[in-house]
């Protein structure tokens, strides 16, 4: 899986989910139509966005998508057609939600985050965990493994139910000691 | 071997270990509301035969907007309401619901050494009985509620020991936000915040909840307190518990939830909190943090500066307020409310003053004691219960550039509305500044002395 990125520069640390998508637009019951609120709360988001209608990867500094547990943060980044975040570190629960949806979490740091916030272009080899920028530079970056299926090839939930029986098994014996 | 108390409660949970230093851990409790549960509750009934693990380990309550502002919370809170009956799950609905971290506890759902999540990050409240507990995403939840279990990498343990009695008018909600500033607000991500110190055991089971409330402002996965007599008495005798022997037997059990001696963490923190005094933040995250007679850094963040119209040295005494709000799952409990009335007895704000109990059964206890009155004889606004203006839904957002003081959790950009200036505090500083109209403790209301003209 190869994503050929353009990227949406954002020189911040600690983006917010409440930033992302502020909670006077979570009042819906679909996880679809949320990318017209993105980073409505972030001061110059909207601009930001306008700017660049054709970015489909984020690239941010440390704590991206801190705070609240608001999957909608994910769903209105993939709504917009955002396929990755890359930062030097993530909110747990954006990160898990990140991988639950098929958005890639990249986590980078140093020279090669520095490298990103330079490049225009970002192309990721997902399966080979790959980043090349701008010039051909390029950069490793590692997935979760077990989560790295999710976004090759999406079933989180048909993951789960397939730990049923398990679980019950589990339960059960638990329930004897 | 010797173990903390997170990795107790982690090990009696785990179903199976897998790939990449991943669990799949299983979940006692899942707690619900309508605002991150209807989507996964959807996907369940369109794809999986509407099929649940077990609803009887799902508690559900419409909490954010309640009674609804609009028709599309309405319908949130109808799709909530007609699932949890389909399920037979049991609800908590308009007249008698509340926050959801508030309520949980209050009605006795939450057992020392369990395992509880919520599509909702402030559930590290719930830690508060040494219980892990921790907010997730819908569709985690709504994994939760398939298969009663979470994929999770094993969150490392940072113990923080608190020491010391908290004096000078400092809360639980000081030393939080004292802890924040302390390790920053990324420090804890990844970790459960274990807390341990003479300070935590004195602490009553509301203040623990407080402390446990911002762990994740701090980012951790949640925070843990040790279960006590404290906590056992406080859940003796709730609603969701047994009764007589069987709650003896439960509870003797939840006693085996303590840290061994010897026990290894990842990391240790060590604060005195004794000379603690109230603090108050200043910027847009909650480690921007100063004492309340303080200033704003001279290193400041710029984008924070710029967004919260101060500047280096600015005085936080000096910042003029436009809104006070009392309420949210931080600080909406009785005793929170209790503080901040005695601060208000006698006195009268002179800024528009919001006070929202976090539950339908605060409220009635606080009333049973007077409380609405003293808070209306002040001229604040006594609400119903509700998450309120804390996350800018309703009941009191503000607006660009309003400055509100707030005994929340989070003061980040547009967070209690759009362009809106937060600073969060106690109860207790929250009702001394909706007084003078500026950022004050109750130290500096003494001082001004107002509270006598009143009487008088």
């Amino acid at each position: 899986m190869i994503v050929k990125g353009h990227a949406l520069h954002i020189d911040r640390a600690n983006i917010d989910t409440d930033q992302i998508i502020p909670a006077r637009f979570l009042t819906g019951i679909s996880k679809t139509g949320l990318g017209q609120y993105l980073f409505l709360g972030m001061p110059g988001g909207p601009e930001m966005l306008a700017a660049h209608p054709e970015a489909n990867v984020v690239v941010a500094r440390e704590n991206f998508g801190c705070g609240s547990s608001r999957e909608h943060a994910v769903w209105a980044l993939t709504d917009r057609s955002f396929k990755a975040v890359i930062a030097p570190s993530f909110g747990r629960i954006f990160h898990e939600n990140s991988y639950a949806n098929g958005l890639i979490p990249i986590e980078l740091q140093g020279e090669g985050l520095e490298a990103a916030m330079r490049s225009r272009t970002v192309d990721i080899d997902v399966s080979n965990e790959k980043l090349v920028f701008e010039g051909g530079k390029n950069y490793g970056f590692t997935l979760d493994p077990l989560r790295k299926r999710f976004i090759l090839e999406g079933g989180f939930m048909e993951w789960m139910a397939t730990k049923i029986d398990t679980v019950r098994t589990w339960e059960a014996s638990r329930s004897k000691e | 071997m010797s173990r903390s108390l997170f990795e107790k409660v982690w090990d009696a949970h785990v179903v199976e270990e897998l790939p990449g230093g991943n669990a799949l851990v299983f979940v006692d409790r899942v707690v619900a509301h309508e605002i991150t549960t209807p989507q996964g509750a959807i996907e369940i009934q369109e794809r999986f035969g509407d099929k649940l693990y077990n609803p009887d380990r799902i508690v559900a309550m419409n909490d954010h907007v309640s009674p609804a502002k609009d028709q599309e919370t309405a319908i949130q809170a109808q799709v909530l309401r007609t699932w949890a009956r389909r399920h037979g799950i049991k609800l908590y609905d308009i007249g008698d619901n509340g926050i959801c971290h508030v309520m949980v506890p209050e009605r006795g759902y939450v057992d020392p050494g369990s395992t509880m999540a919520c599509g909702d990050s402030h559930t590290c409240t719930l830690g508060a009985f040494g219980t892990f507990a921790l907010g997730i995403g819908t569709t985690p939840q709504a994994g939760a509620m398939l298969a009663q279990c979470l994929i999770l990498q094993k969150p490392q343990v940072m113990r923080i020991d608190i020491e010391g009695k908290l004096g000078h008018g400092a809360t639980a909600k000081d030393v939080i936000l004292y802890v924040i500033s302390k390790i920053g607000v990324k420090g804890g991500t990844n970790y459960v915040l274990e807390y341990h110190g003479s300070a935590v055991d004195a602490m009553s089971m509301d203040e623990r909840m407080t402390l446990c409330n911002m762990a994740i402002e701090a980012g951790a996965t949640s925070g843990m307190c040790e279960p006590d007599e404290t906590t056992i008495d406080y859940l003796r005798g709730r609603e969701a518990q047994p009764a007589g022997e069987a709650f003896e037997k439960k509870a003797a059990h939840w006693r085996s939830f303590r840290a061994d001696p010897g026990a290894t963490y990842d990391k240790i923190v060590k604060i005195d909190v004794s000379d603690l005094r109230p603090m108050v933040t200043w910027g847009t995250n909650p480690g921007e943090v100063v004492p309340a007679d303080g200033k704003v850094p001279a290193d400041a963040n710029q984008t924070s500066l710029d967004y919260m119209g101060v500047e280096p040295g600015t005085a936080l005494a000096s910042l003029a307020l436009d809104q006070a709000f009392i309420g949210s799952c931080t600080n909406s409990r009785l005793s929170d409310l209790r503080v901040a009335a005695e601060v208000l007895r006698g006195r009268k704000v002179t800024i528009p003053t919001i006070v929202t109990p976090g539950s339908q059964a605060v409220k009635r206890a606080a009333e049973r004691e007077g409380l609405h009155d003293v808070f209306q004889d002040a001229g604040a606004l006594w609400t119903h219960s509700s998450c309120g203006p804390c996350l800018g839904m309703s009941m009191g957002v503000v607006g660009p550039q309003m400055r509100c003081i707030s005994s929340t959790n989070r003061n980040f950009p547009g967070r209690m509305g759009n362009g809106g200036r937060v600073h969060l505090a106690s109860p207790a500083v929250v009702a001394a500044s909706a007084v003078l109209g500026r950022i004050a403790s109750p130290e500096d209301l003494q001082a001004v002395d107002t509270r006598e003209k009143v009487l008088a």
